[in-house]
């Protein structure tokens, strides 16, 4: 075992005693203040299994006909949040989710083809000059949500991405600064809970758990980074590096996105839903929600309508949140136009589908003579945010940074016939496949009011209209997909690497319903509510205005924490609806 | 060829395993979680009979997967019935881009096309019935295209078709892990040993690490016979 203990070098240097004394204090404060407030992780079976079913058989269960507080459409990481948050504060919760109630001991397993079924399938299409394939890279389904096959890397935005407006002409502002956010993200750190090494960039800040140790693939990045004084760290990972609750750690099996049968690796399935449970959330799964429906008389928010079974049925509710993921939300608002949003719900403005993005996320290997076998330890190891701001010297605005991703089989050849390799020499790179390292970018790509969702001829087996992405790139997002291969290629090569070879590819969505400060900037306010339909809020992903380089599932969470925060504390009486629903079921 | 043929390892495509003579994952198998061995294992086992492809378009599907993966010998990954499966059962990614069809549309369309170019180019020949370096020039000449068009849909997004289902078959099966040195699944298990140079005990070394790029080039596609 190479990758145990602190002999690893530290590439930023300097204050690593002072760093490793932050992270022991904080680890030792958590473990009681994340259980007082989300006891998820202890609520889970601590017996080999992963999943604790009388949690489900005694779940609480409301007829459609209750009027509940709250209904939201999809659990996700942002879904989930909310619910786990709600139902804490006493509202009564009602959670549809399309897809199943994943049991990770029968429903998940060790393989890359057999995890297709954890994807959204659903028929999607995709146009623009650019188009981004979907499915396994895209969008998850079931709860958990996309987190079930998230790969695990979870860093903070840094301040300057909320003023991307002000700073460059470009891009938007958010209507929340930074320090608004931080308070949550520690708090969502607590509960994944996060592990990684003293963090140096953005708002400086320690993590509530020590960094894993490390396999070939992040060992390469490291070497590489070292070598040409490039500052990189091991993190953030929401994986336990130890017990945490009752959820084990890590064994370092490298299917991270597949799906941790482990329970080491966070989704919302582990730290959100079995408090939601407990606190009389309903989490009804393989519930297709179509519809949300709208008083015309009120201008509000009613309840959603959705298919169970082969059957129509609606969820009346005061107040409703949507949380479907940047495609299916705005799919769901489109498909809800009504007479008085005549081109969708919260669609006056023309911004539901809109300013919708995906990271650039050029991906690039390197031949090692050495034995990497990058299939071992989680994907997500070693991250370097060293050209995350803006470089005055450079032609672009914004940046990128650098990842560990470790492909397995399949991915991997996707990766090597994307270089137009094929029959025997496809063959040959193939079984050459534990030599290799991988990195991974993630660019900054600007919104842009064309790039957006809207809706296809074509109708999914509901009969409800498909959703059209069409995404194209501009000029500034090129340059920084071209910069980030450069810095790759050079780490690589750095670390030793013979050959480098690149693919282009995207990662991440985000945006779609962006949050602004009034009703012409954006679809929800910072408290992710609709500027159209007082009771109606957009709780997921769909929201960002910008995106940053990072990874986007701890922001999700932590800008659904605060509005979860925000909605319990003061407006609930103004949120319940002061009509009766009309005709209905 | 080799003047001794060595008996072939029926547990690595085309019965050869160069790199990781002897490696078989399967032999962990035990130590794999039932659902996950369920999954992997009934790659190995029968496969259900074509249900999508007709005739004509198995004559050509079957030899263009051939030619994709290099699959020239016993024992074969099912490769065919593998991508029939998937179609049959609508087990598609989902998306599409805009100017294609959906991926059952789109596979017939590709494979008639491929007899269109057959017959145009040899006198009205069919695919199948063209010996292999002509198969091969067809095909390349479909990768070459680049974005253009070819039988009314962008031979990249056709070439992209093509390779995604060919790999994700072949590459999804324990024989061809064997040939990869890949671990394979390891749950509850795990891996124990990370880091550069260092192995499982039951993981075999590479034997022969030959650098794909520094070997002598032969011209991108198939190798004939691969020896
Ligand atoms: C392969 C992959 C790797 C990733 N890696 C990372 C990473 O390392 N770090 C990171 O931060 N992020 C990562 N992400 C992205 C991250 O998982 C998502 O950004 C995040 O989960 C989005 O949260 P969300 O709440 O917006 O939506 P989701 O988590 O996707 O939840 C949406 C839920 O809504 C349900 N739903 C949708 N429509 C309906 C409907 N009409 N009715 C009922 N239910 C519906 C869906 O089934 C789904 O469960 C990755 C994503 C993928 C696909
Ligand atoms: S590598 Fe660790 S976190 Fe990832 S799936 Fe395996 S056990 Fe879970």
């Amino acid at each position: 075992m190479t990758a145990q203990g602190g002999h690893r070098p530290d590439p930023g240097g300097g204050g690593r005693a002072a760093s490793a004394f932050q992270t022991l204090r904080q680890s030792a404060r958590t473990h009681r203040a994340v259980r007082e407030r989300n006891a998820s992780a202890w609520l889970l079976p601590n017996d080999g299994t992963r999943f604790d079913h009388a949690l489900i058989d005694r779940m609480r269960r409301y007829p459609d006909g209750d009027e509940v507080d709250l209904v939201i459409v999809g659990c996700g990481a942002g879904g989930a949040t909310l619910a786990q948050r709600m139902a804490r504060a006493g509202w009564s919760v009602v959670v549809l989710e399309a897809g199943p109630f994943w049991d990770p001991d029968t429903d998940w397993v060790s393989d890359e083809a057999g995890s297709h079924h954890l994807y959204w399938t659903e028929p999607r299409v995709i146009s623009g000059s650019d188009p981004v394939p979907l499915g396994s890279n895209n969008s998850g389904r079931g709860v958990g949500g996309s987190m079930v096959h998230f790969a695990g890397y979870v860093p903070r935005l840094h301040p300057s991405d909320f003023r991307v407006l002000s700073d460059h002409g470009v891009g938007a502002d958010w209507p929340l600064d930074y320090a608004d956010l931080r308070p949550s993200y520690e708090r969502i750190e607590e509960e994944l809970p996060v592990a990684g090494q003293y963090w140096p960039w953005g708002d400086p800040h320690s993590y509530p758990y020590p960094p894993h140790p490390v396999g070939g693939n992040g060992e390469v990045f490291l070497r590489g980074a070292a070598a040409l004084g490039i500052e990189a760290r091991v993190g953030p990972v929401a994986i336990t590096p130890g017990r945490f609750g009752n959820r084990p750690h890590c064994v370092y099996r490298g299917f991270c996105l597949q799906g941790c049968k482990v329970n080491a690796k966070a989704s919302p399935l582990i730290t959100h839903v079995p408090d939601a449970l407990v606190h009389g959330a309903e989490i009804r799964a393989d519930a297709m929600a179509t519809r949300i429906e709208t008083d015309p008389h009120s201008g509000l928010a009613t309840g959603v309508r959705y298919v169970r079974g082969g059957r129509e049925h609606v969820q009346r509710a005061r107040t409703v949140a949507v949380a479907g993921y940047s495609i299916e939300t705005p799919r769901l608002l489109l498909n809800s136009a009504d007479r008085r949003f005549p081109e969708g719900l919260c669609n006056d403005h023309d911004l539901v589908g809109r300013y919708l993005m995906v990271q650039g996320a050029p991906q690039t290997a390197g031949r090692f003579a050495e034995e990497i076998r990058m299939y071992k330890a989680p994907p997500p190891e070693v991250t370097s945010e060293a050209f995350y701001e803006t470089d005055p010297s450079q032609p672009y605005v914004r940046g990128f940074s650098v990842q560990n991703i470790s492909p397995l089989p399949i991915t991997w050849a996707e990766h090597v016939a994307a270089q137009g390799h094929w029959g025997e020499d496809l063959r040959a790179y193939m079984r050459d496949y534990v030599h290799w390292a991988t990195l991974g970018a993630l660019c900054e790509f600007l919104p842009y009011a064309d790039n957006r969702i809207t809706l296809a001829d074509e109708h999914d087996r509901h009969g409800l209209p498909v959703a059209d992405m069409a995404y194209s790139m501009g000029d500034n997002d090129r340059q920084l997909v071209k910069a980030a291969r450069t810095a790759m290629e050079d780490i690589l090569k750095a670390a030793g690497a013979t050959e480098v070879i690149t693919i282009e590819r995207y990662a991440h969505l985000v945006g779609g319903c962006r949050m602004g400060r009034n009703a012409t900037e954006g679809v929800v306010d910072a408290d992710l509510r609709s500027f159209a339909v007082p009771n109606l809020l957009i709780t997921d992903g769909s929201v960002l205005p910008t995106q940053g380089s990072a990874n986007p599932a701890l922001t999700i969470m932590a800008l659904v924490d605060r509005a979860a925060l925000r909605l319990a504390e003061g407006a609930r009486s103004g949120l319940r609806a002061p009509v009766r629903d009309t005709g209905t079921v | 060829m080799a003047a001794r043929p060595t008996p072939p390892d029926r547990t690595a495509p085309g019965g050869r395993n160069p790199r990781f003579p002897g490696y078989d994952v399967l032999s962990q198998r035990g130590t794999w979680d039932a659902v996950t061995a369920g999954v992997v294992l009934a790659r190995t086992g029968p496969q259900p009979a074509l249900r999508f492809f007709t005739p004509a378009e198995e004559a050509v599907a079957e030899p263009l997967l051939d030619h994709l993966l290099a699959q020239w010998e016993e024992p074969r990954v099912p490769v065919l019935r593998m991508v029939d499966a998937r179609l049959a059962e609508l087990q598609t990614d989902g998306w599409r881009y805009t100017d294609m069809p959906e991926d059952p549309q789109a596979w017939r369309r590709s494979l008639a096309g491929l007899d269109v170019d057959a017959a145009a180019r040899h006198q009205g020949a069919h695919f199948a019935d063209l010996d292999r370096p002509h198969q091969a020039g067809l095909l390349q000449a479909v990768q070459d295209l680049g974005s253009d068009r070819w039988h009314g849909m962008p031979a990249g997004h056709v070439w992209n078709l093509w390779t995604r289902y060919a790999c994700t078959a072949f590459y999804s099966h324990p024989w061809a892990w064997n040939e990869i040195g890949f671990g394979g699944p390891a749950y509850p298990r795990g891996y124990a040993r990370l880091g550069i140079g260092v192995r499982e005990p039951w993981e075999t070394a590479d034997q022969a690490p030959r650098d794909p790029v520094q070997r002598d080039r032969a011209p991108r596609g198939p190798e004939g016979d691969g020896t």
